[in-house]
């Protein structure tokens, strides 16, 4: 654990919230609309923590305790995560799988939760989030075992860390394409077009939206910015790995790391206002072929040298 | 210690025989049973706890006057590891078996109790077995002593069906054992372990790949591996539920055991083999798990689940075994020692599961899950009980499922970094993640379905808490899974002393997880605390906001009815739909709803139809056979003449 990890760790939960306000807003901007302010987010935040919360009366226990349990989970996965770009605050070999643990924890509090509520509206959305997640995981595996072979480590902050920038010179289409597989991960976890869009209005469409439909008031503040953390975390996934900032200093990397968690933002945005929201039954075709595309950089990875 | 572990089976035998004895008096044939059978339990964990904690291997030999040589039992890291598996299930099962059956009004509870009891005894002798006789007869009475339980409610149809598929099958693994020793034991003294081990490591060569094939097909039956894993959702299905958590967690394992018991003894194992198990067990894992969400009835689902988690087991097996036939000894040792711990891990949280569901069978007269909802109200401890299993076998943190699925991970992450054609076997990681992700599916549809939400029929209505006999080995399972996933340094160093048997001594040099171990320990715990303490710091700060209760959103429906709630067909066909035809599942859709019928592609698409067909086929000869005395004389005559003439000519040539 250094300054600079736990530094760095306040910057993203910090920015966390701008993130899905910065690409709603590039989206407006390119369809030729004003849209929401950027920080549209916190605002919500601060009038929802303000409020009461009703819970409906077929609801549990899980219910109660799923959102502050999710959002503790993503806080350890971005514990994880080498957020300055040279190491993690906790780490160890495979702690990998602990971060798609933890995420997964997340995903199964939200369909529990889901369920928990009895509506039929809210199991559409459960049974979508599961779908999702399922094929999601196996593309997140294979992207964390590329990372392992172009760089040799086994720990989050070593794949990510140093040992990329030496890979980068190495193993440069196959890195292109980690990136991209994912930056499409990121939009299928975040609930981002075209796997879910965040501002339609008909629950029958929606996915993540429609699961959390029974939150209120602080329990819907804790939800709404646990799904802007785990946006912030596949965030800072794809620019760590497309933009590795390990060469840089540890106060430049801390300035740049906001920078490029915008970025990625604004060309998720920039996503959203050139694709519409995918069928249904083609969101596993979409990840099964991101799947595919890390299964090619990995055989590229495993070309003797 | 070999005495502690002789009268800790004579003490299981004898409770088994006290529950017969006392037949006309059912409550105390109940407890001194249950009692009995723990007492027994412990005493047959004590010399397999010592063993892993670093006790003497032990061997003795009984002196037998049949062919194959003495009759040898001993223990080693592997036999032990195992046995503390069926201690631990076996003890619980029991107890939860003697409240299980208290109601029912039948003699057969009697004779149930004595044959789990038997069951028992014959699973610790099948792990401790070190010569083919001894063996064999252990895994004769086991598999009968299953069978009779199998069919326990035999005036079912459904029962009488699966128990006659199992037993089919379990004689085609026997039939396989009894050729896989023939064929092992040609040049050796007797049919001892440590005979077999010889021939195995004399330079004249023995069918090896006969042997290992031999084996993939006894032990793949036993351990339902696809495609041989027909027999077993509808024989754990049919069996009392205590007897489905013994069948589940523990005799399938028996597969497994040996397995690596084989692999152990035969020293080097080929490259197509490592394969060949990796293969399957991604097979294995991602058909169980897709098969399982198809289901409706609640144990099917969790036999189902035992297919995915026995390709879990495998997976690490096969990526162990290329690791020594690679020459990475790491690799080696992660891999089967990740498989040993899964082996644990399956059996505790995989019984509890069965427990869980029978409880639930118990209360509400029914398994079918869109029958049920609304439980965690009525039963919170069994509820409690199940979502911690649950969470388990999906490998959430910080649960015991995450341990052994980590374990696996290192070993192909280390695969991968190796050198050759074993680092494609890194690929298997993406098999690990659909499985991680499908199960999570899967665990969420049932603790949704049936626990969650309200009560679909009177029938789960009425559903009250289960009784202390029936909760209190629940909850000691669920511990265990707890304690595993919080504190893997307990059961992952005796995991990899165990994989030491199999991939050899000299392998354990290469891996030092101490360092990482501990990190992971103390992430684990922090995880629980931070939970633990955000939720109540949270319950603080929200103290007098949230006590408004309303109903649930329904699309601004005013009056929502139990049947409006999402049923378990709905919540799988989206997740189902890109597997195809593979999914075995019909579904009808209707203007008013979807209705969904789970089959096995395995069962019910091949092996039944080719069983009729080659039924018609020898129906038509059947007239030769039931004709005449005079043609039947016929046949012998021409049959006679045929092996003259067969005889004749080769000893011509």
């Amino acid at each position: 654990m250094t300054w600079s990890s736990v530094a760095a760790l306040g910057v993203v939960l910090l920015v966390a919230p701008a993130l899905p306000g910065v690409a709603t807003r590039t989206r407006s901007f390119l369809t030729g609309r004003r849209g929401p302010p950027a920080l549209q987010l916190y605002f919500e935040l601060a009038k929802l923590l303000r409020k009461r919360v009703v819970y409906g009366a077929t609801t549990t226990w899980l219910f109660r305790i799923a959102p502050v349990s999710g959002l503790v989970a993503a806080l350890l996965a971005a514990c994880l995560l080498p957020l300055d770009g040279r190491g993690a605050i906790a780490g160890f070999a495979g702690d990998f799988v602990l971060f798609a643990g933890l995420l997964a924890l997340g995903r199964f509090l939200v369909i529990l939760a889901a369920l928990d509520t009895g509506s039929s509206l809210e199991g559409v959305g459960a049974s979508r989030e599961a779908m999702v997640g399922a094929f999601a995981e196996t593309a997140l595996f294979l992207v964390f075992a590329a990372l392992v072979l172009a760089t040799g480590r086994t720990t989050l902050s070593g794949m990510l860390g140093s040992p990329l920038v030496a890979a980068w010179s190495a193993s440069l289409p196959s890195l292109a394409m980690l990136g991209l597989g994912l930056f499409v991960l990121l939009l299928a976890e975040a609930s981002r077009v075209p796997v879910d869009d965040p501002a339609t209005h008909l629950e029958l469409t929606m996915i993540h939206e429609v699961a959390i439909l029974d939150y209120s008031g602080p329990d819907l503040a804790l939800v709404l910015y646990g799904s802007s953390l785990k946006f912030a975390l596949f965030t800072a996934l794809a620019a760590g790995v497309l933009g590795p900032r390990a060469a840089l200093g540890p106060a430049a990397a801390l300035a740049v790391l906001p920078a490029e968690l915008l970025l990625v933002a604004v060309a998720v945005g920039a996503v959203e206002a050139v694709t519409a929201r995918l069928r249904l039954n083609r969101i596993p075709q979409l990840l099964v072929a991101t799947s595919a595309l890390v299964v090619f950089a990995t055989i590229l990875l495993l070309r003797p040298a | 210690m070999p005495a502690l572990f002789f009268a800790g089976l004579a003490i299981i035998a004898a409770g088994g025989l006290s529950a017969v004895l006392l037949r006309r008096r059912s409550g105390l044939a109940a407890g001194v049973f249950a009692t009995l059978i723990v007492a027994g339990c412990a005493m047959v964990a004590i010399p397999a706890v010592d063993m892993l904690t670093g006790g003497r291997a032990w061997e003795i030999s009984l002196a037998a006057r049949v062919p194959g040589g003495d009759w040898v039992i001993g223990m080693d890291q592997l036999s032990a590891f195992f046995l503390l598996a069926i201690a631990i299930v076996g003890a619980a099962a029991a107890v939860y078996g003697a409240g299980y059956l208290a109601g029912a009004h039948r003699g057969a509870v009697a004779f149930a109790h004595a044959a789990v009891a038997l069951l028992l005894v014959a699973l610790a002798l099948v792990v401790t077995a070190r010569a083919a006789v001894p063996f064999l007869i252990a895994w004769e009475v086991m598999a009968i002593a299953a069978f009779l339980l199998v069919m326990y409610e035999h005036e079912e149809d459904d029962t009488r069906r699966a128990g006659l598929i199992y037993l089919a099958a379990t004689h085609t693994a026997t039939l396989a054992l009894i050729a896989l020793f023939a064929t092992w034991g040609v040049g050796a003294r007797d049919l001892s372990f440590a005979s077999l081990a010889q021939v195995a490591a004399s330079p004249t060569g023995f069918g090896r790949n006969a042997v290992l094939l031999l084996a993939l097909l006894a032990f793949g039956l036993k351990a339902g591996v696809v495609p041989f894993h027909f027999w077993l959702p509808g024989a754990h299905a049919a069996a009392p539920s205590h007897v489905s958590a013994l069948m589940s967690g523990l005799v399938i394992k028996t597969g497994i055991y040996g397995l690596l018991r084989v692999a152990g003894l035969i020293g080097g194992v080929p490259e197509w083999y490592g394969w060949t198990l990796l293969g399957l067990g991604l097979l294995s894992g991602v058909l169980g798990v897709v098969w399982a969400l198809a289901q409706h009835d609640l144990k099917r689902l969790l036999a189902y689940h035992s297919v995915e988690n026995i390709g879990i087991i495998l997976i690490g097996m096969g990526v162990g075994t290329l690791g020594r036939a690679y020459g990475l000894p790491a690799v080696a040792t992660l891999g089967y020692a990740g498989a040993i711990l899964h082996v644990l891990n399956h059996a505790l949280f995989k019984g509890l599961l069965f427990l869980g569901a029978g409880s639930v069978a118990q209360a509400a007269g029914t398994r079918r899950m869109d029958a049920l909802g609304g439980l965690a109200r009525l039963m919170p401890v069994t509820w409690l009980a199940f979502l911690v299993a649950s969470a388990a076998i999906v490998g959430l943190p910080p649960l015991n499922g995450f341990v052994s699925e980590w374990t696996i991970v290192q070993a192909l992450l280390r695969a991968g970094l190796g050198e050759g054609a074993i680092r494609a076997a890194i690929f298997a990681v993406a098999g690990l993640g659909l499985m991680g992700g499908l199960a999570l599916a899967c665990f969420a549809k049932v603790n949704g379905v049936v626990f969650l939400g309200r009560p679909r029929t009177r029938g789960a209505e009425a559903a009250r808490e289960s009784g202390p006999f029936l909760l209190g080995p629940m909850l000691a399972l669920a511990l265990a899974c707890v304690l595993i996933g919080l504190l893997p340094a307990l059961m992952v160093p005796p995991a990899i002393a165990a994989a030491g048997v199999v991939a050899g001594p000299s392998a354990l040099g290469g891996v030092d997880l101490s360092w990482d171990l501990v990190r992971f320990s103390r992430l684990a715990v922090l995880l629980t605390l931070a939970l633990t303490l955000a939720w109540l710091t949270w319950r603080r700060l929200m103290r007098g906001r949230w006590r408004t209760v309303a109903h649930t959103w329904n699309g601004a429906y005013p009056l929502p009815t139990p049947r409006m709630q999402y049923t378990a067909s709905s919540f799988a066909a989206p997740v189902l739909e890109p597997f195809g035809a593979i999914a075995g599942l019909r579904a009808e859709r209707t203007e008013a709803g979807l209705e969904t019928h789970p089959f096995d592609p395995g069962l019910d698409g091949v092996l039944l139809p080719a069983w009729w067909r080659m039924r018609a086929v020898t129906a038509s000869l059947r007239s030769a056979q039931m004709s005449r005395l005079h043609v039947s004389l016929l046949f012998v005559l021409a049959t006679v003449i045929a092996l003259l003439c067969y005889l004749a000519l080769r000893a011509n040539w």
